[in-house]
């Protein structure tokens, strides 16, 4: 590497990006902004005593309970749906996007509206299914739903951006070369596309476990971090949020190093 | 047979992309399959390899009917125009990739790649990651990767085509030597007639999905079967005609009658077209007539009159003109005269040409014409 490679990019004298630099700071102190002043709460806030409270920590733990497994749904059944839509056009392709995107484009609550309107303890699944033991409302189970309903097309989306950028012929190739589809995919198509998938993976789960619109509509009990924090503002105002989010942060940076440091996925472009 | 292609259909939607192609490859024979860009190849290529179910047509590998086997089934190697190596894997781990499948075990399969790298010159480079090679170096590893695990067919779809032309004459030679080494039956896709002609034991010349000449290079060249393969294959001057006699057949061009070698089956009196390649034509002084008793008056002549003489039949006759325009091309001179008759016709000439607007005849020897039925041309022409 030479040196002018290692060398900061940036000279004076390069008036062609003052304009979008001006405008996009504009935006990032707009990010910035509330963000400290929100933080600055903390300090005058017990919020190891406000967490260490039985109704904070049950919270917590059905967070951490319900978004992994809403993540591993929406995963699990997405990334195949993500591959197909990469790959194949077929009768009825473009309703499958739109349906993708709908619970993107409708309000989070409207979607949960939608889930409790299918699964809903009146209609015949729901109540077949709390006859039997499970209820799909007012349950962890109900909040996975609601949760992977609101998260799953995130990593739809951009598991699909990751499997369009694969050449097809990269595929065709391991085909010739002996292997079948299943495992095509696994030793070409899904390494290739890893970075997408993992970014559109932690995504997912970023949304999961914020989810707050759908969740009160499909499960207000069992309280989640986020219904508890809605709970709390209700009763105490901002400060009695501050403990709470700080979880909901805390949980989201370190899946967002973990994923970062296990796939070195590249969210920030270095130039 | 190796590999057999019978009545091979194709189409995408209601476009027919392949129509009823046929072609054979005996072992360890190169064949090279030639054609414009849209013509087809690539389908063709694409079913051998079975990545496309043909809508019609039988492909045989071994005498084995493959046509609705998956593409894992079948032992063909397969080499794009883009290069289709595993960025996440090493270079070595790329060739042994295509082994694994066939479930050869680790040593073996560590001396195999070794082996196959050796074979592409690339022995050194087995622990190298594919971006840190050139773009040479990747053909060389994509063809051994694709050889490895020793195809019954190694199909070759415009492998030097993004290449840049040295290095495309360097690999041309190297696909050459590595072929007659393995012995491996081969496919050879390209537009590039100069490839094809270069590498081919046998060409197959397709034009708008269909098969338009198969032969040896030398043979299509030099008595091509159709129009489309006369102008594709090298150039060609294509010249209206109508026949005046047959046995020998002679033909009257701009207003002078030549004695053809070739084009039978043409009644007295059909409209002909006469390809010439350029390189057979010649340049001669101004004002200079067709000599011999041949051409003299064409037009009254009857057809049943027996020519004259067996050395008259490939005299040169001459065609007046004017020089139209000239190119320079170093080692000879593409000269484009303006015939009287109102055509133009290229010539090649190792000599000084005459200037641009100076009066000159051009000598065609009767033999190297290729005559065909008018209509036939414009035909293949259309579709290309």
């Amino acid at each position: 590497m030479s040196l002018a490679d290692v060398a900061p990019s940036w000279r004076p004298g390069r008036p062609e990006l003052l304009v979008p630099a001006a405008l996009g700071g504009l935006l990032l102190l707009y990010f910035v902004v509330p963000f400290v002043a929100f933080l600055s709460r903390a300090g005058v806030t017990g919020v190891v005593a406000d967490l260490s409270t039985p109704d904070a920590q049950r919270a917590i733990r059905n967070s951490l309970l319900t978004a992994p497994v809403a993540t591993a749904v929406a995963t699990v059944l997405g990334v195949p749906l993500a591959y197909v839509l990469a790959r194949r056009s077929f009768p009825g392709k473009r309703l499958a996007e739109a349906l993708v995107v709908l619970p993107l484009v409708v309000p989070p609550v409207v979607g949960g509206t939608m889930v409790l309107s299918a699964v809903g303890r009146f209609t015949p699944v729901g109540a077949a299914a709390a006859a039997a033991g499970v209820p799909l409302t007012d349950s962890l189970l109900g909040v996975v739903l609601a949760q992977t309903f609101v998260a799953a097309p995130f990593v739809v989306v951009t598991a699909r951006a990751g499997f369009g950028a694969v050449d097809e012929r990269l595929e065709r190739a391991s085909r010739s070369l002996g292997y079948g589809p299943v495992a095509t995919f696994r030793n070409v198509s899904l390494p290739l596309a890893r970075g997408a998938v993992l970014a559109g993976v932690v995504l997912t789960f970023a949304r999961a476990v914020g989810e707050f619109g759908a969740t009160m509509m499909v499960a207000y009990n069992p309280r989640t971090v986020p219904t508890r924090i809605w709970v709390e503002f209700i009763a105490g105002g901002v400060d009695a949020v501050v403990p709470l989010a700080l979880v909901l942060l805390g949980i989201a940076v370190l899946v967002l190093t973990a994923v970062q440091h296990l796939g070195r996925v590249q969210t920030v472009t270095d130039r | 047979m190796t590999l057999e292609i019978d009545g091979l259909t194709h189409r995408y939607g209601d476009e027919p992309a392949v129509d009823g192609v046929s072609l054979s490859a005996a072992e360890g024979e190169l064949l090279a399959l030639l054609g414009p860009s849209g013509c087809g190849k690539t389908t063709v290529v694409q079913t051998v390899a079975g990545h496309l179910q043909p809508t019609g047509g039988r492909v045989r590998l071994r005498g084995t009917d493959v046509t609705d086997s998956p593409p894992e089934t079948r032992r063909v190697g397969l080499v794009f125009q883009e290069p289709t190596l595993y960025p996440h894997m090493t270079v070595g781990e790329n060739v042994a990739y295509g082994l694994k499948a066939r479930g050869v075990g680790p040593e073996e399969r560590a001396a195999t790649v070794d082996e196959y790298l050796g074979l592409v010159g690339l022995g050194d480079r087995r622990d190298s990651s594919p971006p840190e090679l050139s773009g040479g170096q990747r053909r060389r590893v994509e063809l051994a990767r694709a050889l490895a695990p020793e195809p019954d067919v190694l199909l070759l779809d415009e492998p030097l085509s993004a290449l840049d032309r040295q290095l495309r004459r360097e690999l041309r030679e190297e696909v050459a030597r590595i072929q007659r080494e393995t012995g491996v039956t081969t496919l050879y896709v390209t537009h590039d007639q100069e490839t094809a002609m270069a590498l081919a034991d046998r060409l197959v010349v397709m034009n708008d999905g269909r098969v338009s000449g198969t032969g040896d290079p030398r043979t299509l060249y030099e008595s091509p079967p159709t129009p489309f393969v006369a102008s594709f294959l090298g150039r060609s001057n294509a010249l209206p005609g109508t026949v005046v006699g047959r046995q020998p057949l002679r033909v009257e061009v701009g207003g002078v009658e030549l004695a053809v070698g070739t084009g039978d089956g043409h009644p007295a009196g059909s409209e002909v077209t006469c390809h010439v390649r350029p390189e057979a034509l010649s340049l001669g002084p101004p004002g200079r007539d067709g000599a011999g008793p041949a051409s003299q008056g064409p037009a009254g002549r009857s057809p049943d009159v027996p020519y004259p003489s067996p050395e008259g039949v490939a005299t040169a006759r001459s065609l007046q003109g004017e020089v139209e325009r000239v190119a320079d091309l170093g080692k000879r001179y593409d000269v484009t005269v303006r015939l009287d008759a109102g055509d133009t016709v290229l010539v090649e000439c190792r000599e000084r040409p005459p200037t641009v607007g100076g009066r000159t005849t051009v000598e065609i020897p009767g033999r190297t014409v290729t005559v065909f039925r008018r209509g036939a041309d414009g035909v293949m022409r259309a579709a290309e």
